[in-house]
């Protein structure tokens, strides 16, 4: 696929021992619970930890097999040294498996920056309150790690800075909301994977460059089913692209590298802490968070305001935290009007030929 | 190991004790007052375990725990139906089979007896903290029984050695608004002294179950694991009334009057082993079978996750504290750091892991502590896989075949030719 951004994140660890070698400080993180503004603040690059459709093989002696891939393959990629640019690493506690990697982690990879950071499963304003103490003692150790000072000037800027890209992102999703949507969603996706690892300034110049530059509307809609993907993570490219040979379009998604990560806004102001820790608690939640009702209106008001014809939800296995949501979901948005095909997912060893068949039936049975 | 004795009729069956037999009426009397709630006017509060049981006690509710009864279930040789029915309603089948498991009953109105299984439940009540499975599970439930659902929130400390105040606080608060929830649901006033008197029980029990723990290193061990995993049951589900504190009492002068006259569990204490974590409800025998080559199991994390000491004077703050500073919050070297002590205090040779394949939360970093135990104490391990409620993916021929080959390593090791 030719775009500028899947290039870049196909070379992600080549980009980043390249930052490396200028001199820049690289912190990998899991989750969308990590406030990477404060990374960005105190002078380092933060990069999401990403797993990879390569075979797991290292993993295997850490990690029992029957825990979800996702884990099971960062830990992989991890040990075979393709993250060796990274000078630290922060897990925050959102599932079973980031809270059982932090000791894992920390014993094998040996990083000189580590941080297992607990976050509450409310957003309430005691949960806020708290969490906003848990930010200024991560801000203390990375200040103390990085030797730089982090002030709310700083802060405000570097929320400022993910703000802007948050917002072009978010830009790029409503393009789709025309008939005629200009990219495809196997390109929106590998925007949104780019920006997980691509310093945000540099993606926001090069998605303001995409935007600026659009093809004028086509005319015609091309036909293609408007559907909308949801749930886990995953890599795989070919995934997106099976869905478009199959006659489909993701016009919108509920993943959480999509609209869980990108559709949040956090206040500049005199309190950046509490802002961030508003910020990243009441986001679009992820199922590790409570309630679970607001996600399912996400959903909803996206399926709808997005006029989708179908859902492809998407799950790891054995993901305890989404697969207790996933019968609700289907139900929920079925009885909306909305059909689903449920797909168990992982990146090692896909099965192409068989998610084309089921996306081909699901997408004869919209049509 | 030929000597065949009168009794008992298995010479390696290993000694069970006495006040056991207590246990079968105290549950008993459980499931009466669960059955007869409704018309008692007690409301029915379904508990996660390692939740403030304390809290519903002090409202005279019942506690129910979904958990323990699915190891009923589980015992009683109807789990797999049961987790086939919540399979075909669209669960995944990797999911915890405590949950798959209940809801089967739930979905079948059926019971661990052949009964139509228990009432719905008044009020749902799970914690986050022990595992992202209760709160997901109780949400799930929370949709299908349309009652009230509280969650009391409590953010991962993962460093179990410290307990910052900011936790401690977070949860106090965390409980004091459940027990005015609890009041508001159930309408019955909320009384701090109440409270106090249960906490103070609570406190109790959990001192003489720290007694008992403490007497298993004795040489040789006094009670089975299996003896441990059931009498938990008091500690469950009763850990804040007069009843289980009578219960540990009769149950810690049995013990003591074993260690005092160097009576062990098992007839011949040839080898000292730690189970890790979850017992195997489906076959509790295997545990028997450690005990025909002389394996003696004679500490375990498990069965201390349910005690803890808390003082009713100030009963939230302590509460709050007691429940996060569980050993089963802390990181792989937590865990590791307090399995190096036991090892020593119990003078254990081996430890055997339990990978239950259901429960990420607890399996995911056995791999790291068992090599941690290797490369600090050269502790020999073996570790094999099955589901602590699901007999399906049980594989006996296997794991006894490994339980062999463990013990010869042992064998070697500690009696060497
Ligand atoms: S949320 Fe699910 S897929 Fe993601 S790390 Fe946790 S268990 Fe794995
Ligand atoms: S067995 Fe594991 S997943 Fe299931 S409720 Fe217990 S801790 Fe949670």
């Amino acid at each position: 696929m030719e775009s500028e951004f899947y290039d870049a994140y196909s070379k992600r660890h080549e980009l980043a021992e390249g930052w490396k070698q200028a001199g820049k400080g690289i912190i990998g993180y899991f989750c969308n619970y990590t406030p990477e503004e404060l990374i960005h603040a105190a002078g380092i690059i933060p990069v999401r930890l990403r797993g990879s459709s390569e075979n797991i093989a290292l993993a295997d002696a850490h990690l029992p097999t029957f825990c979800c891939s996702f884990i099971r393959s960062c830990l992989d990629q991890a040990l075979r040294g393709r993250y060796s640019y990274l000078d630290g690493v922060v897990i925050p506690k959102t599932c079973d498996m980031t809270r059982c990697l932090p000791g894992i982690w920390k014993r094998n990879m040996k990083p000189s920056y580590f941080r297992a950071l607990p976050v509450p499963g409310k957003s309430t304003d005691e949960a806020v309150d708290f969490f906003a103490h848990e930010m200024a003692l991560f801000k203390e150790s990375l200040e103390e790690y990085s030797g730089h000072k982090i002030d709310d000037e700083s802060l405000n800027k570097a929320i400022k800075v993910y703000n802007e890209n948050r917002a072009l992102v978010q830009e790029v999703h409503k393009l789709a909301l025309s008939d005629t949507p200009p990219l495809s969603g196997s390109e929106v996706f590998a925007i949104m994977l780019s920006g997980l690892i691509l310093p945000k300034d540099e993606h926001s110049a090069m998605l303001r460059k995409l935007l600026d530059d659009l093809p004028p509307a086509k005319e015609t809609a091309d036909g293609a089913v408007r559907l909308m993907i949801a749930g886990n993570t995953f890599e795989n490219m070919e995934l997106m692209q099976a869905i478009e040979e199959c006659g489909g379009n993701v016009v919108i998604d509920d993943l959480d590298i999509g609209t869980r990560y990108y559709w949040n806004h956090i206040e500049e102001g005199s309190e950046p802490l509490k802002a961030l820790a508003a910020g990243y608690l009441r986001r679009v939640p992820c199922p590790c968070k409570h309630p679970a009702q607001p996600r399912l209106e996400h959903m909803l008001k996206l399926a709808k305001d997005y006029r989708v014809k179908g859902v492809i939800l998407i799950n790891q296995q054995y993901c305890d935290t989404h697969l207790y949501d996933r019968p609700w979901l289907e139900s929920s948005l079925q009885q909306a009007g909305f059909p689903v095909l449920l797909v168990d997912h992982s990146d090692i060893g896909w099965v192409g030929g068989k998610f084309k068949t089921m996306v081909r039936a699901f997408i004869e049975m919209l049509e | 190991m030929e000597n065949k004795q009168e009794k008992p009729t298995d010479p390696f069956k290993p000694a069970r004790l006495a006040t056991s037999a207590a246990l079968g009426i105290l549950n008993e009397n459980y499931y009466n007052a669960l059955a007869s709630a409704k018309a008692d006017g007690k409301p029915v509060i379904w508990i996660t375990s390692m939740a403030p049981i304390e809290l519903i006690y002090a409202f005279d509710g019942i506690p129910f725990f979904p958990e323990n009864y699915a190891a009923l279930c589980s015992s009683r040789k109807v789990a797999a139906e049961f987790c086939e029915t919540a399979e075909g309603s669209g669960m995944s089948q990797g999911l915890c089979s405590y949950a798959l498991c209940m809801f089967g009953s739930i979905f079948e109105k059926r019971g661990a007896f052949g009964d139509e299984g228990v009432d719905e439940p008044d009020i749902l009540l799970a914690t986050e903290g022990a595992c992202a499975t209760h709160p997901k599970w109780w949400e799930a439930m929370q949709r299908h029984f349309n009652c009230p659902l509280i969650i009391i929130d409590a953010a991962y400390t993962v460093d179990g050695e410290t307990l910052p105040e900011h936790h401690k606080s977070y949860l106090a608060a965390e409980l004091e608004k459940a027990a005015y929830k609890i009041e508001e649901y159930t309408g019955k006033k909320f009384d701090i002294d109440r409270l106090r008197e249960v906490v103070s029980l609570s406190d109790q029990a959990s001192e003489l179950w720290d007694d008992i723990d403490d007497m298993r290193a004795a040489v040789p061990t006094p009670i089975t694991q299996i003896d441990v995993f059931t009498c938990l049951f008091a500690l469950v589900t009763l850990r804040g009334t007069k009843e289980a504190v009578e219960f540990y009492q009769q149950l810690r002068d049995e013990v003591k009057e074993r260690v005092d006259n160097s009576v062990g569990s098992i007839p011949n204490e040839r080898f000292r082993l730690i189970w890790d974590l979850f017992p195997i409800y489906h076959n509790m025998r295997l545990l028997n079978y450690f005990a025909e080559f002389g394996g003696a199991f004679v500490t375990d994390l498990y069965g201390n996750a349910f005690s803890g000491r808390v003082d009713s004077s100030d009963p939230f703050n302590s509460l709050a504290e007691r429940y996060l500073s569980f050993f089963m919050r802390s990181a792989s070297w937590g865990k590791s750091e307090l399995y190096k002590k036991r090892i020593e205090k119990y003078h254990v040779d081996g430890i055997v892991f339990h990978s239950n394949r259901c429960c990420r939360c607890f399996s995911a970093e056995q791999p790291e502590i068992s090599q941690i135990l290797r490369d600090e104490l050269r502790l020999p391990s073996m570790t094999f896989e099955a589901d602590m409620v699901d007999p399906r993916v049980f594989d006996d021929a296997q794991v006894k075949a490994r339980i062999e080959t463990f013990i010869e390593m042992l064998e070697s090791r500690k009696y060497p030719k």
